[in-house]
């Protein structure tokens, strides 16, 4: 089925919760409003007509430094520096989070994409693990990295990371970890290499210098 | 200025270096005369540097894509077994050496350091690829990566590439054969302690 028409079936069923479908040539998507995106997706499973019995992905986003268009400039994120400590940084990300959906249909054969977007520090989001049980990992994993809590999710515990890590990584504003429970996990300067060529000889010694 | 070669020169001193040429003779004769036992226990280290080079068994213990090549060197086009060093273990309990192939990263990290401890002396690690060797393309954003497994264990020798073709993890594997073999080096006398050596009535 075509995109629009995906979209103007949801639109029908959920009426001002379906915000808007954004005509993109490579994956058009609807954004839909967080309090609706679970009602939407059973919708989206249910109904004949769309049958999406997939949920090929659900992703974390952060939007902080791009305009409510997808659009701006790329703000710069926290690394390591060449001496290998963190880059210290105190900048608080003011913009949007987001999670993305793409749904598939075994039977139909289509492809429909939902994103909901909140402010950064209102990031709820209902679960949809009741719709395709795989969300549970996904939403684990955009919990994780991205920090964005997922209401009503059984059991929302780190997914990669170890329970006691401090932080989201993937945020814009994070600041890299010099250690982590013991570990270290900053470099090392290249002058501390220890096999850094060797200083020549001091003249002199041994050899005394021609004269 | 010409300088006649008899002569030293200017600020030398003379009187230190006899000094200490004599101090050095007169320890290696003591040295020769009295632990005449070195030469025996030469040989025994030189027996057991042997048969640990020769087959030194590595745990299996693959990370990323580094362990791919590991495996391929491991296969029978290049055949890590011709080096002795094709019984890779299932248990670090049996294992002489650790090839560290791939990207530690920091749940990685306590795992490794484990697997490490539970290894027998004396043992050996390899690490494998650049980002074993200094966290390779995660140095700059790389928030869960170790960046070099030297700070984890102590590494004998160092394969880069990213990931090393096979012949460059055997040309590392017989580093490091050069590098157990070559613990007899200190016991093996230089030429002018042999000649001392002959000088002595009982080598006679």
């Amino acid at each position: 089925m075509d995109h629009k028409a995906i979209f103007d079936l949801l639109a029908e069923r959920i009426g001002a919760g379906a915000i808007a479908f954004h005509e993109d040539p490579i994956e058009p998507w609807a954004e839909i409003a967080v309090g609706r995106i679970a009602e939407a997706c059973l919708f989206l499973r249910d109904d004949p007509r769309l049958a999406f019995d997939q949920l090929m992905c659900l992703s974390g986003l952060d939007w902080d430094g791009y305009d409510e268009n997808g659009k701006g400039k790329s703000v710069a994120i926290l690394g390591y520096q060449d001496d290998g400590t963190p880059e210290p940084g105190d900048r608080t990300a003011t913009g949007d989070l987001g999670v993305a959906y793409h749904l598939y249909s075994h039977s139909l054969r289509h492809k429909f994409t939902l994103r909901v977007r909140m402010p950064r520090d209102r990031n709820v989001v209902p679960t949809v693990s009741g719709v395709w049980p795989t969300a549970s990992w996904h939403e684990r994993e955009a919990w994780d990295l991205v920090g964005i809590r997922f209401g009503g999710h059984p059991d929302l515990r780190r997914m990669l990371l170890e329970e006691d890590w401090v932080g989201h990584p993937l945020r814009k504003d994070y600041v890299m970890p010099g250690s982590w429970s013991g570990v270290p996990l900053q470099g090392q300067p290249f002058s501390e290499n220890p096999f850094a060529p060797a200083a020549p000889a001091p003249a002199g010694g041994d050899t005394p210098a021609e004269g | 200025m010409s300088r006649d070669s008899t002569t030293p020169p200017e600020g030398y001193d003379v009187s230190r270096e006899t000094m200490l040429d004599f101090k050095v003779d007169q320890q290696l004769l003591e040295v020769v005369e009295t632990d005449a036992r070195n030469f025996i226990l030469t040989t025994v280290d030189e027996v057991f540097n042997w048969a640990r080079l020769s087959s030194i068994w590595p745990v299996t213990f693959g990370l990323a894509c580094c362990a791919i090549e590991m495996m391929a060197t491991s296969a029978t086009r290049y055949d890590i077994d011709r080096f002795g060093a094709g019984a890779f273990r299932a248990t670090p309990r049996q294992a002489d050496l650790m090839i560290v192939s791939g990207t530690v990263t920091a749940k990685m990290a306590k795992r490794l350091k484990l697997i490490y401890d539970q290894m027998p002396e004396p043992k050996w690690v390899i690490a494998m690829g650049s980002c074993a060797i200094g966290g390779g393309p995660y140095f700059k954003y790389g928030y869960h990566v170790v960046k070099g497994v030297d700070f984890m264990v102590p590494v004998d020798v160092y394969v880069p590439g990213c990931p090393p073709r096979p012949e460059v993890l055997l040309e590392g594997l017989m580093r490091l054969q050069d590098k157990i073999r070559g613990r007899k080096g200190r016991f093996v006398a230089p030429k002018w302690v042999q000649d001392y050596a002959k000088k002595i009535p009982y080598r006679k």
